[in-house]
């Protein structure tokens, strides 16, 4: 047993009003540079919806993640090791700015310097590659809220999998359902970008599980852009350098939470330290689709079973971290509750970002569009709900509806549970049954209430003591580091002739 | 001057300034390090134009590289008309591959909007550069062919000579003008490599082949050193059992060969009874041999003389064969004194026995490696393969009485005198100690 710890992250998708503070705390703190500007570290996508860049889980254009082959071996989908060679030159499943969008802003000036005439000066757009004028075509979030839904919603690659009558379910204008999906880089166990990496620039720290890119050692050969299957990595066409969300980690070593999960009006995000078995993370990926998610589950480690602390403390692994993952929120909902699932497990990546699936829409439908609370239908609901299973499972167990029911089942019998005691409108023994059938206690629905609903701060970000001290290379002569920025760069990081 | 600073200052230049320049770089700027593609911006003509290019221009250096690096080998391997053919077609298969690739480009970087804004001066001379040198070299392939075979003795001494300090301008300067911007135009790239985004070159990612596919980084030494043990577990575990096995493979080879003798020593085939007499016989005669060879060795190093010829047998243009106290072999002959000549028979140069008749100029052939030597002087011909000469011998002339009459000393002087009349009486002998008569 080869103990790491990993900080991860839940995000819970019923509490997401889709107003992507996260992504421009994010683009403000990080990603306002030139070459930059379309990198969004954080973005919010709808569901049903094409994401960014367009279609990006479309894996036989895009090619990321690991595939598992006869024998029940990972192999990278996008290359191979010879191959990656030859495709320094050219990669053909690197996405291009059209797949994102070109990043414009206004000529401003035009307002001020236009001479007066009949009509308002406008101030247009130009390109913030080329500086020319241009039309603007694709954006971020250009498909918000199922906007131009017939255009782009159905080209969504979740849908392929489902039934005439569930798309239409879909789609069904009167009923129009949807949620929001934030993402961020999963820091995943079994990176495939790092795999992919020609120049051994990716890594992941040691201590906390952060994917990071070593600037200085990264040349710009791109692999990691096609490798990884989120498209969470960006190519910066100015400095030739691929980046990634590095998860705050200044912020987190000062004890802060990254900016995104600070930001987030709907307090959706939790974070926390989750132990997993570095010498299983192969092996848990290498299994059928249906039993990835129950597999990668099995990966993680039980933060309070004495064997795991043992083989934690041998591993160096310090009495602040072992504290913050038995307080893990994180550990909570994925393993204990079993309420969050990874994003697309089929990617066998083993994401460390967990997302509980959205309820609200599931339980709309019944009742003539009015959400349905009644007892007699937790189950049935989830036959016609508006937001098909099979969709939510595409999404979250690699189409194993089982899973996904029984994250909903909870989530519905916890809301039955705290209506019947707040309200009093609903049988508590049916309910108190449902709770059973869920195989939850009441101890658990009060303890899923507390850190869905209330739980504050220091309750939803258990950061562990990841001390500054620590983290900086104990090499650096601090008369040397001293002029250093956040991320330790004393020397400007230009492009180079 | 302008010729020899391009032929002899530059490379210098140019080879100090590629190292010190990347390494200053490397040192200062390091995160300036990139390939800078610029695929994001503009796929569609640069997969037309890259691909052909790397790949063309991959093969072209390799080519130069074995014929100027390997001159040798790669003249041996140009010696075959059918490779000298094949590798200049591939030669300008791929120039040809690499220009359309450059041309591409170049195009693209001029009229692409995008890729213009990430376009800097340098780019435009690197291509620029880069397309004038290809088309010097598919010109010198067209106008002076076979340069594949005629530069091994131009081009790679030339580089040689640069290499191991000791520049030799000669060797290029008589080459065509093309030939020579060809060249200078190469230092000229060389030295462009750490000023431009041809860094690149040197970040050719082979490690990759061979790494582990997860890169873990500890920031904390102290926890490095002490979770190390665990993560490192499995590879250690590995490197041991591989190099097991080498060792058990390495033992079971042995193993097998000194089986396979014993078995053969033991069980292998007889031989038959008349093979075993037929050996046993050989072995016999050459035991009588050696106890021949040993009775002659002992009885001449028990005499005092030992006798070679009579005078009168002697002939001045056919030698006779003699053994010396040393057992080696030696000549006779009769010198134009009318007195004894002898000398060794042994060549100089590997030992083996000269021919003992003269030809022309009164010389002795040594049929092994075409040595002739002079008989009078012992001193091989120039040019040939031996350098020392034969050495003469002394040698005493002896009466019917066994009285000491004359001698020749190893110095070359001679004693005693001879008498004509006697002289078709006495014998040659040589002798164990030097004799000097008065």
């Amino acid at each position: 047993m080869d103990v790491r710890a990993q900080t991860a992250m839940v995000f819970h998708l019923d509490k997401c009003i889709g107003c992507h503070t996260c992504s421009v705390a994010c683009k403000n703190v990080w990603t306002d540079r030139p070459g930059a500007e379309y990198m969004w570290w954080n973005n919010v996508e709808t569901k049903p919806g094409t994401g960014y860049p367009e279609r990006w889980e479309d894996q036989e254009r895009f090619r990321g993640g690991w595939t598992r082959d006869g024998d029940g071996r990972l192999a990278l989908r996008s290359q191979g090791k010879w191959d990656a060679l030859l495709k320094l030159f050219y990669n053909p499943a690197q996405p291009n700015l059209d797949d994102y969008y070109e990043p414009w802003t206004y000529r401003y000036a035009d307002l001020f310097d236009a001479k007066s005439g009949d009509d308002q000066p406008t101030a247009i757009a130009i390109s913030q590659i080329t500086g020319e004028p241009m039309a603007i075509e694709r954006g971020p979030n250009w498909d918000d809220d199922l906007a131009g839904s017939p255009l782009h919603a159905e080209k969504d690659v979740n849908l392929d999998s489902l039934t005439e009558t569930e798309r239409k379910a879909l789609f069904d204008v009167e009923q129009l359902a949807m949620m929001y999906l934030p993402r961020i880089c999963n820091h995943c166990a079994n990176p495939s970008c790092v795999a992919s990496c020609p120049s051994g620039a990716l890594y992941k720290r040691g201590e906390d599980g952060i994917v990071l890119i070593d600037q200085d050692k990264c040349r710009g050969w791109r692999a990691c852009v096609a490798a990884c299957p989120y498209k969470k990595i960006y190519f910066n066409w100015k400095t030739g350098k691929s980046e990634k969300c590095i998860l705050c980690f200044p912020r987190l070593e000062t004890g802060q939470a990254p900016a995104c999960f600070h930001s987030c009006v709907g307090r959706i995000r939790y974070l926390g330290v989750l132990f997993y078995d570095a010498e299983r993370v192969a092996s848990a990926g290498a299994v059928s689709d249906d039993a990835l998610v129950e597999s990668y589950r099995s990966a993680l480690l039980d933060p309070r079973d004495p064997d795991v602390l043992a083989a934690a403390r041998r591993n160096g692994i310090s009495e602040g971290f072992i504290d913050a993952a038995q307080r893990s929120p994180v550990w909570r909902y994925v393993v204990e509750w079993k309420l969050a699932l990874p994003l697309h497990p089929e990617y066998r990546t083993f994401p460390m970002l967990f997302y509980v699936p959205p309820l609200l829409p599931v339980m709309g439908r019944t009742q003539g569009g009015l959400y349905g609370h009644d007892s007699r239908e937790f189950h049935a609901t989830f036959e016609d709900a508006r937001i098909p299973i099979q969709y939510l499972a595409n999404l979250f167990a690699a189409g194993n509806r089982g899973v996904v029911e029984d994250a909903l089942r909870r989530l519905a019998a916890v809301r039955a549970y705290k209506r019947a005691q707040e309200l009093g409108d609903l049988d508590i023994d049916s309910v108190l049954a449902a709770l059973r059938a869920a195989g939850l206690t009441t101890t658990d629905a009060e303890a899923i209430h507390r850190l869905t609903a209330i739980a504050p701060y220091p309750e939803r970000f258990v950061i562990p003591p990841i001390q500054r001290e620590e983290a900086l290379p104990s090499s650096c002569d601090p008369e040397h580091c001293k002029g250093s920025c956040g991320l330790g760069a004393s020397v400007t990081p230009e492009r180079g002739a | 001057m302008m010729q020899s600073f391009l032929l002899l200052g530059l490379p210098y230049v140019a080879i100090l300034g590629c190292i010190a320049g990347s390494i200053w770089r490397f040192r200062t700027r390091r995160f300036s390090y990139s390939a800078l593609s610029s695929q994001f911006l503009e796929d569609k003509s640069l997969v037309l134009g890259s691909m052909p290019w790397h790949l063309g221009i991959f093969v072209v250096l390799a080519g130069h590289a074995a014929a100027l690096l390997f001159p040798r080998v790669w003249a041996g391997l140009v010696a075959s008309p059918t490779f000298l053919l094949s590798v200049e077609a591939i030669g300008l298969a791929a120039s040809a591959l690499a220009f359309v690739g450059l041309s591409v480009l170049l195009v693209r970087r001029l009229t692409n909007g995008r890729v213009q804004a990430v376009t800097s001066v340098v780019d435009l001379v690197v291509l620029a550069i880069f397309l004038a040198q290809i088309v010097l070299g598919v010109l010198i392939a067209v106008i002076h062919p076979y340069g594949a075979a005629w530069s091994t003795g131009t081009l790679a001494p030339y580089l040689w000579s640069l290499l191991t300090l000791r520049p030799d301008a000669s060797l290029v300067i008589d080459l065509p003008p093309l030939v020579q911007a060809h060249l200078a135009l190469a230092w000229g790239i060389v030295l462009l490599v750490p000023f431009s985004r041809l860094v690149h070159v040197f970040s050719v990612p082979l490690a990759y082949l061979w790494r582990a596919p997860q890169v873990v980084v500890w920031s904390n030494p102290r926890r490095w050193s002490s979770s190390v043990a665990a993560a490192t577990v499995l590879p250690a575990r590995r490197l041991f059992l591989r190099g097991a096995a080498a060792l058990s493979v390495g033992g079971a080879l042995l193993a097998a060969g000194t089986a396979e003798t014993l078995g053969r020593f033991f069980f292998g085939p007889r031989l038959s009874e008349e093979q075993q007499a037929r050996l046993d016989a050989r072995k016999l005669e050459r035991l009588r041999q050696t106890q021949r060879e040993k009775e002659l060795a002992v009885e001449r190093a028990a005499q005092r003389y030992i006798r070679i010829a009579t005078l009168s047998e002697l002939d001045a243009r056919k030698g006779r064969y003699f053994i010396d106290y040393e057992m080696r072999p030696a000549l006779a002959f009769l010198g134009e004194d009318g007195l004894p000549l002898l000398i060794s028979a042994k060549c100089t140069h590997l030992g083996c026995t000269v021919a003992s008749e003269l030809d022309a100029q009164g010389r002795v052939l040594c049929p092994c490696h075409v040595s002739f030597f002079d008989i009078k002087t012992g001193m091989p011909n120039a040019g040939a393969p031996a350098k020392e000469p034969l050495p003469h011998l002394a040698w005493v002339l002896m009466d019917d009485t066994q009285q000491v009459v004359a001698s020749r000393g190893a110095d070359g002087r001679d004693y005693g005198r001879v008498d004509p009349e006697r002289a078709a009486s006495l014998s040659v002998y040589i002798a164990k100690r030097e004799e000097r008569v008065s």
